[in-house]
């Protein structure tokens, strides 16, 4: 039970910095506004066809945030051990690699779902202050959490990765970034109006706004589940790795 | 305890230690010393199963550090150099995060928190942030983490560095004390605390073991375990031809005396008593003596003979 001690003492160190509460509270005052923002423009009756969850998803905004908020979690979980000398300390104790990073890897992702908790306060505001209260669809609301908490364990994972790969916060919280810009900007390609069926498949099979879209309509797809656990292991793995070959090279 | 045959570690091409082999008794206080970068530190990594070793085979209590790193690791403490802590966590919670951490049975947890604040006398700072604590604080804080999941063998990198006088004084004494449950292995600049505290001596150099033995032992090898310093009033050229035709005399050194005084240090062959043989010589000549006394060699002599080229 080692990786649950480590798995504590992660998550209780976001709270004891003050990074995570800025994190929380810019996340909070920008889906708010967001949140507010679409809400009146669903009133305007400018999206009628779609559902407030699923114009939520799509909005450049949410996006945004995402790829910042991600790396800001993930950028200390291992660069600071390494700064601090900290990991000598760790790695001394009877652990195995896997417990580290799987319990950085879940401090990390809870903290990221704590992040999402004001969504919850702003969906229920929804029901309490409008009239008649829209209608509530549990599946759809059902399945786009899971699909944040996929992707969400993806992405973590990815900032994981990089953190383990350097001593510098700035640097680790960079090359996250990069990595899911590029892994979020591989679904932009989908505009693009001459690419064959073949690509056009591809790049829907990798495409998170496509997976939440998809998602907030209700519709159920194995393959999107297939690619973020598999995905989500790569990356842990190669974190474990690059923890490992750290100590081999001393 | 400690078993290290053949041992190298090599860093991007640098060879750090260079086959070393020794061994640690149980229940031995072991002092490692070495000048900066003679390979003490990726030593003590190795042993406590932090680095890989390149090469060669080290067991630690009965198991191999690479194939059983976790079983070395639940049976040791490890202190590394400048103590890296969690700065954000207050010290019991350091400690009981520790102590769960080293599979310290749950219910035995609390006792051994209490245990390793009082042993380290920390018990009026555990609740303090780590990250507010004088480096003397955190440097007790780091031991009582060692100890707190009372392991056969302590491993301290340089437990006494960049501490006052008296706190020097108060880890030195609770390191012997120590010494009477664990095994302890320890590196140190402070010759005067090996001297104190430590069973044995290993001496690293460049990478490779130059002595292994007593603290009173190694002072004996350097050129015979000291001097003998007289003061006598004869001409040096005599005092010296004389006394260097004895058998068991290895150097001597002269320095003026005042008028026609002369001060000698006279350094004998490795384990011999010289000075019944130069109060002869003093006697056959009829020199007026006025001081005949032995010097002891320090370990600090030693150190630097040992490891200078």
């Amino acid at each position: 039970m080692a990786w649950w001690t480590l798995f504590k003492r992660e998550l209780s160190s976001y709270f004891h910095s003050g990074v995570a509460y800025v994190v929380l509270f810019g996340s909070a005052l920008a889906q708010g506004i967001q949140f507010l923002f679409i809400a009146s423009m669903v009133m305007q009756n400018h999206y009628t066809q779609s559902s407030v969850m699923q114009v939520f998803f799509v909005w450049p905004l949410f996006w945004l945030l995402l790829l910042v908020q991600i790396p800001l979690i993930t950028m200390r979980v291992f660069s600071e051990e390494l700064k601090l000398g900290t990991i000598e300390m760790l790695l001394t104790a009877p652990v195995t690699d896997w417990d580290v990073v799987i319990a950085k890897f879940l401090g990390a992702l809870v903290f990221f779902l704590v992040l999402w908790l004001p969504i919850t306060l702003d969906l229920v505001a929804l029901q309490l202050f409008s009239s008649p209260p829209p209608p509530v669809y549990w599946s759809q609301i059902g399945l786009t959490a899971l699909t944040i908490l996929l992707l969400g364990s993806f992405y973590v994972s990815i900032g994981v990765f990089t953190s383990a790969l350097t001593r510098n916060q700035i640097i680790a919280a960079v090359l996250c970034f990069a990595f899911l810009f590029f892994t979020f900007g591989v679904s932009l390609l989908h505009f693009m109006q001459n690419l064959n069926d073949s690509v056009q498949a591809m790049i829907s099979y990798v495409s998170s706004p496509e997976h939440l879209s998809n998602a907030g309509l209700g519709i159920f797809d194995s393959r999107p589940l297939v690619y973020y656990v598999t995905a989500t292991l790569l990356m842990l793995y190669l974190a474990k790795s690059v923890v490992q070959s750290r100590r081999l090279k001393g | 305890m400690i078993e290290v045959d053949n041992f190298s570690k090599t860093y991007a091409g640098f060879r750090a230690v260079q086959g070393i082999s020794f061994h640690v008794n149980k229940g031995e206080i072991v002092g490692f010393l070495g000048p900066n970068g003679a390979g003490k530190s990726t030593t003590m990594k190795v042993l406590a199963g932090y680095l890989p070793p390149t090469d060669g085979r080290i067991q630690v209590g009965g198991y191999d550090v690479v194939t059983d790193s976790l079983e070395v690791r639940k049976r040791i403490g490890y202190m590394p150099e400048n103590v890296p802590l969690y700065t954000d966590m207050r010290v019991h919670e350091f400690l009981r995060f520790r102590a769960e951490l080293k599979k310290v049975p749950r219910r035995k947890i609390k006792e051994r928190v209490a245990y390793v604040l009082e042993r380290a006398s920390i018990t009026d700072v555990q609740n303090k942030i780590i990250g507010t604590l004088s480096k003397g604080y955190r440097q007790r804080v780091g031991l009582a983490d060692a100890m707190v999941n009372d392991p056969q063998l302590l491993i301290l990198d340089e437990p006494t560095i960049g501490l006052d006088p008296n706190q020097i004084r108060a880890v030195r004494d609770l390191i012997k004390d120590l010494g009477r449950d664990h095994t302890i292995l320890l590196s140190t600049h402070i010759l005067s605390e090996v001297e104190l505290t430590c069973n044995r001596v290993l001496v690293i150099n460049r990478g490779k073991i130059e002595a292994s033995d007593t603290p009173a032992n190694l002072t004996r090898l350097v050129r015979g375990g000291g001097s003998v310093l007289i003061e006598v009033k004869a001409p040096a050229a005599d005092v010296i031809s004389k006394i260097e035709a004895l058998p068991q005399i290895d150097d001597v050194e002269v320095v003026p005396g005042e008028g026609d005084w002369t001060i000698a240090k006279v350094f004998g062959k490795p384990g011999a008593d010289i000075r019944e043989d130069i109060f002869g010589v003093v006697r056959q000549n009829n020199w007026p003596l006025r001081e005949l006394s032995r010097v002891k060699a320090t370990l600090e002599e030693a150190f630097v003979e040992l490891t200078q080229e």
